[in-house]
């Protein structure tokens, strides 16, 4: 925690104690206080237990009246708790004794078939390029030789082995542990290097995320109908009028490893501490509404949160290649498949698997943007109504919540030792780029429909993707994203004569208007993610005996992914305190094994030593496009696809208080 | 459809020949004082009595067919009090006045022109009218009702089960009133200067528990122009975003109650949304009352001693208050959306107030399938800030869903308060700085 944020909870804090005193009160109400306690268990097939969320959360908030020259001065607050007890009632699966020892595939090795016998994968920390090799006499360059006693073949699982086979691709050895118990891997500062209780307490952190919210906020008349309305305090700032996924909500990050992208976005926005204020002129000129929103994000900047190697919700399953990635940078690691084995001259049809040394290849460190007032983030946002039409303007300025791997880092050459910013070759630091989004919105309702339409637009200069026709292996590309929603409530009369369903489609689209995709000699190169895609959500939803039982179901399906996810559930609201909801979540379509891209094995870092009968110049680093599923199929895989093998059935039991 | 459409061009073609006689100040007096020399009576009906199945066929005619029914099959009993009158502001009976002779209708249902304040059609309704329904409609959408301004603060709904009396969830409202447009009372008069789209009411609702649906809120914005679509708004706290709602949701449950949005206040639509039709005018029992005369709650008192009506009868679903026998106008709506969830209502518009106390909703197939009974209260007999207000305050309802065996109670504490009803609260930027 930063001493600004220290200063400025305690301030709140403070404030809040000195109002609560009761100086110069005048229409004060009482505290408005409420909360629930609640368990969240999901079963996953294959998994078993995912989730066993305990929660207890706790808001509050008074209306001090008049204050500090302020009307309706209101201090709000938000505490939660939560304890996730899958970590010690499966840890066989996500806890201490997750992964175990784990072989890594040679593919087609004639070679590895003789020497390891079975399907010819060899052990982790033995492959035939590298200690395996050492050991039976072999000369081995000493980029491909590390440590099994200080990085063994315990606690491991192979990258994407939920998903998918190698089926001839790289993958590599993935930490599981939490990282008090295996730090390998957890080497990114600040950055998926939580250790037991980090996972089964998660708001209890250095960022305080206990305190879920904390703020002070009031208006200062400015006519008969128009006031200068502030709020500063740790608060999640709304942008945007859709569902599930955002194109302007991005103030604050988003926790994707609380349930990935379904839970309610207001409970997995990660608060910030925000300064708003916000002009409102009410009806003016030609405006039924007319706002002006200055936001000021002064807080740290965080990431989205991808979760963790060994964690059940790890969107994009990115927490395990970063992981396995950084566990190779810092210990080395095997990568199968790696190298023809030819090229090391066996007679051998095959590809083997190769173990690298420390500071070869992997995830070096992670560049989070430190605190200084330049690094704050901010936007702003012209919003009314015009003509029946809700509409907004918006820009902001931020850095990028996803991560970026760059691979402009100095790093050994295998063969040579020798120390050098290596073109094509796949050794990251992670960053996050500054980025600028100029967007928009409207909604309206069309009666010819009788549905409400929404829209939302943006476009953003200075996101970076992985990029492998790039010699750092990453590019940026100005971004086009969309969303219409449509809204419709409709009555199905055999399901329900007496109440209407709520018919909810939604289409987002993505451009990337600096796609780059070549064909090279053995396959495509260039940007995996897709120049165009569209991902529809589709929710219905019914209420019975006046809403206390409403079943639901939601879909989503990602076009280019072939991928999707259907979660029909029930929320029963027992009574005023009790709900329980019951549903599953069962995905469709493609996985993660269906989609491939170049995984840079042929990308030729040190040349001519890595140079392929593809490449022209065996003297000219880059790709010709050899690729498999890891570690970039994700990207085309989405968060769709990429989740492929996380059914689940779930159980949710709330108390509200 | 098309049916529909065609009944109400020949009721329309119809009207244009119909000569309607110009309304005078006698008229004006007669419409918001009919008690003033005499007040109505029937045989053997007195204050004080209490009529129930025993008695009940003795005073069929001065009941609407759902009371009665539900008096005869033992569903609650009906206390007689004094019919008393319920004067409404002077201004807005000035306003009427000085309106007189210039208020008409336009050519197509929902038009009106030439109306500035008041009641806009104070003379008697006549069966040879054809629009003569359409003109009640226009009386009770520009009534006094809550005057320029209210707040129902705090407003507790309960869902029951009339079987087991079991009360399934209980919902604490915040409720706000505001005509931006026709006002007559407090300033500015007649309207607000900064009204680009020319509405005129706004209502906003804010839901405080429990805590599933804390923080949702509602704002309805209706235009002046009957022809124009309300603009609705939602916002849901556990999402912290404003929808737009489209029309489906106004003609369905309203956070699960037996009342839909189009139901508010009796009806909360556009005139042009119903077809209406003037059945007579006849005097029968309706809920009005005095709040302090009445034995209130006792388990939800306010921290400056209000206490709200209670409710008893089957299910608890009726209001412990008394009724009076008053003269009413009978007025039918049917909707002209064939997809409309209900084949009719039928209102039983109190003649001095122009509220609506008591409405029985029909389904599609025509059977009756809801009472709805509001409550009406005398200023001068409820909170102090509400006395000489001359608003009939809303104070009890009751919507029972005679199919489902089911209600939905409401208990009122209506306040004629400006100060809680500023302009920049009914605004959606509002809803949003509401919300956390």
């Amino acid at each position: 925690m930063t001493n600004i944020k220290k200063l400025l909870t305690i301030g709140v804090c403070t404030a809040s104690a000195a109002l609560a005193s009761g100086v110069g009160m005048a229409q004060e109400s009482g505290w408005d206080t409420a909360g629930f306690v609640e368990n969240a268990t999901f079963y996953r097939d294959g998994r078993g237990l995912s989730k066993s969320r305990n929660t207890a959360q706790f808001e509050f908030s008074k209306d001090f009246g008049k204050r500090m020259g302020m009307n309706n001065f209101r201090l709000s607050g938000t505490l939660r708790a939560t304890y996730d007890a899958v970590y010690d009632l499966n840890e066989d699966e996500f806890g201490k004794k997750a992964g175990g020892p784990r072989s890594f595939e040679n593919f087609g090795s004639t070679t590895a078939q003789a020497l390891f016998g079975g399907d010819g994968s060899s052990p982790w920390g033995f492959s035939i390029l590298g200690n395996g090799g050492a050991a039976a006499g072999n000369p081995i360059p000493p980029g491909f030789l590390f440590d099994v006693g200080s990085n063994p073949n315990d606690g491991l699982a192979v990258l994407g082995e939920e998903f998918h086979d190698p089926r001839g691709g790289v993958t590599i050895g993935v930490p599981l542990r939490p990282c008090d118990t295996d730090s390998r891997g957890c080497g990114l500062e600040d950055y998926m290097d939580w250790d037991l209780n980090e996972l089964r307490f998660p708001d209890f952190n250095d960022h305080l995320d206990f305190i879920r919210e904390l703020y002070i906020e009031g208006s200062v008349a400015t006519g008969d109908t128009s006031e200068l309305f502030l709020r500063i305090g740790k608060q999640q700032v709304v942008w945007g009028r859709t569902d599930l996924f955002r194109v302007l909500d991005i103030i604050n990050p988003v926790d994707f490893a609380r349930h990935n992208i379904y839970d309610e976005l207001e409970d997995i926005r990660i608060p910030q501490w925000i300064a708003s204020a916000e002009f409102r002129w009410g009806a003016v000129g030609a405006f039924d509404d007319l706002n002006l929103q200055f936001v000021w994000n002064f807080d740290e900047f965080r990431p989205n949160n991808l979760g963790q190697g060994g964690s059940p919700y790890s969107i994009l399953d990115a927490g395990s290649f970063f992981r396995a990635m950084n566990n190779c940078w810092e210990n080395g690691c095997t990568v199968s498949n790696f190298v023809p084995a030819a090229a090391i001259g066996l007679d051998d049809p095959g590809l083997i698997a190769a173990d690298f040394a420390p500071n070869v290849i992997g995830i070096r460190q992670v560049d989070l943007p430190e605190w200084k007032l330049s690094n704050t983030q901010g936007g702003v946002k012209l919003e009314g109504v015009y003509k029946d039409v809700g509409f907004s303007l918006n820009y902001y300025h931020f850095f990028q919540q996803l991560p970026v791997l760059r691979g402009d880092i100095e790093s050994v050459n295998a063969f040579t030792g020798e120390v050098a910013d290596w073109d094509h070759l796949i050794a990251f630091d992670i960053n996050f780029p500054e980025v600028d989004l100029l967007g928009g919105s409207l909604d309206l309702y069309v009666d010819s429909l009788k549905s409400v339409v929404r829209v939302e637009a943006a476009y953003t200069q200075g996101e970076e993707f992985a990029n492998t026709l790039e010699a750092d292996l990453y590019s940026d590309s100005d971004v086009f994203r969309w969303v219409l929603g449509v809204d419709r409530n409709t009555f199905i009369p055999f399901l329900n004569k007496k109440r209407a369903f709520l018919i909810s489609g939604q289409i987002f689209g993505e451009h990337l208007l600096d796609h780059e995709l070549e064909q090279a000699a053995l396959g495509p190169v260039g940007i995996p993610n897709w120049k165009d895609n569209y991902i529809a959500t589709l929710l219905i939803k019914g209420w019975y005996k006046s809403d206390t039982i409403s079943p639901q179901v939601i879909m989503a399906w990602d076009y280019e992914a072939g991928a999707g996810t259907i979660a029909p559930s029930v929320d029963w609201l027992i009574n005023d305190n009790w709900r329980l909801i019951a549903g599953f979540n069962i995905k469709v379509g493609d996985g993660m094994g269906d989609q491939e891209f170049d995984d840079c094995r042929a990308c030729n870092p040190f040349p001519p030593f890595t140079a392929t009968p593809a490449h022209a110049d065996p003297f000219q680093s880059g790709s010709v496009g050899l690729g498999g599923i890891e570690p970039l199929g994700r990207f085309r895989s989405g968060p769709l696809g990429s989740a492929s093998e996380e059914d689940e059935f779930q159980v949710t039991l709330r108390y509200r208080f | 459809m098309l049916k529909k459409t065609l009944a109400t061009a020949v009721l329309l073609s119809a009207a244009s020949s119909f000569i309607a006689e110009a309304a005078t100040l006698e008229d004006v007096e007669a419409s918001f004082y009919p008690y003033k020399d005499t007040v109505p009576t029937f045989e053997g009906l007195s204050t004080g009595m209490t009529i129930n199945s025993g008695n009940v066929e003795q005073f069929a005619e001065i009941l609407d067919p759902a009371v009665y029914q539900m008096l005869k099959d033992g569903w609650f009993e009906m206390k007689v009090g004094d019919t008393t009158s319920f004067d409404l502001h002077p201004n807005y009976v000035e306003a009427t006045r000085k309106g007189l002779g210039q208020v008409a209708l336009g050519d197509e249902l929902g038009q009106i022109n030439g109306f500035v304040a008041g009641r806009p059609f104070p003379e008697e309704p006549d069966m040879s009218d054809p629009r003569a329904g359409e003109k009640l409609a226009w009386n009770y959408k520009y009534g006094y009702n809550w005057g320029d301004n209210a707040a129902i603060y705090p407003f507790y709904w309960r869902y029951r089960d009339m079987d087991s009396g079991k009360v399934e969830r209980t919902i604490k409202f915040n409720f706000h009133f505001l005509n931006y447009m026709h006002r007559v009372n407090q300033e500015p008069v007649p309207q607000f200067a900064d009204n680009p789209s020319e509405l005129f009411r706004a209502i906003y609702v804010q839901v405080l528990e429990p805590f599933d649906v804390k923080n949702t809120q509602l704002l309805i914005h209706r235009a002046e122009d009957d022809l124009k679509r309300d603009n609705t708004w939602l916002y849901l706290g556990f999402q912290r975003r404003v929808r737009r709602l489209s029309s489906g949701q106004i003609t369905d449950s309203f956070l699960g109650a037996d009342i839909m949005i189009e139901d508010f206040e009796g009806y909360n639509g556009r005139i042009s949304d119903m077809n209406w039709t003037y059945k007579g005018t006849k005097n029968i029992m309706l809920p009005f009352f005095n709040h302090n005369d009445m034995d209130l709650a006792t388990d939800l008192v306010e921290s400056d001693g209000y206490q709200f009506v209670d409710f008893g009868g089957k299910g608890g679903c009726y209001p412990n208050i008394t009724w009076q026998l008053r003269k009413v106008y009978v007025l039918e709506s049917d909707p002209k959306d064939d997809n409309h969830p209900i084949s009719k209502r039928t209102h039983f518009v109190d003649a001095q107030t122009f509220t609506l106390p008591r409405t029985l909703i029909y389904d599609r197939k025509g059977d009756l399938w809801k009472s709805w009974l509001i409550g009406q209260a005398h200023p001068d007999h409820h909170l102090e800030k509400n006395k000489g207000t001359g608003v009939a305050i809303d104070d009890a309802f009751s919507m029972v869903d005679v199919q489902a065996g089911h209600c939905t109670t409401g208990q009122f504490k209506g306040q004629v308060d400006p100060e809680l009803n500023p302009v920049k609260i009914f605004t959606v930027q509002n809803m949003r700085s509401k919300g956390r």
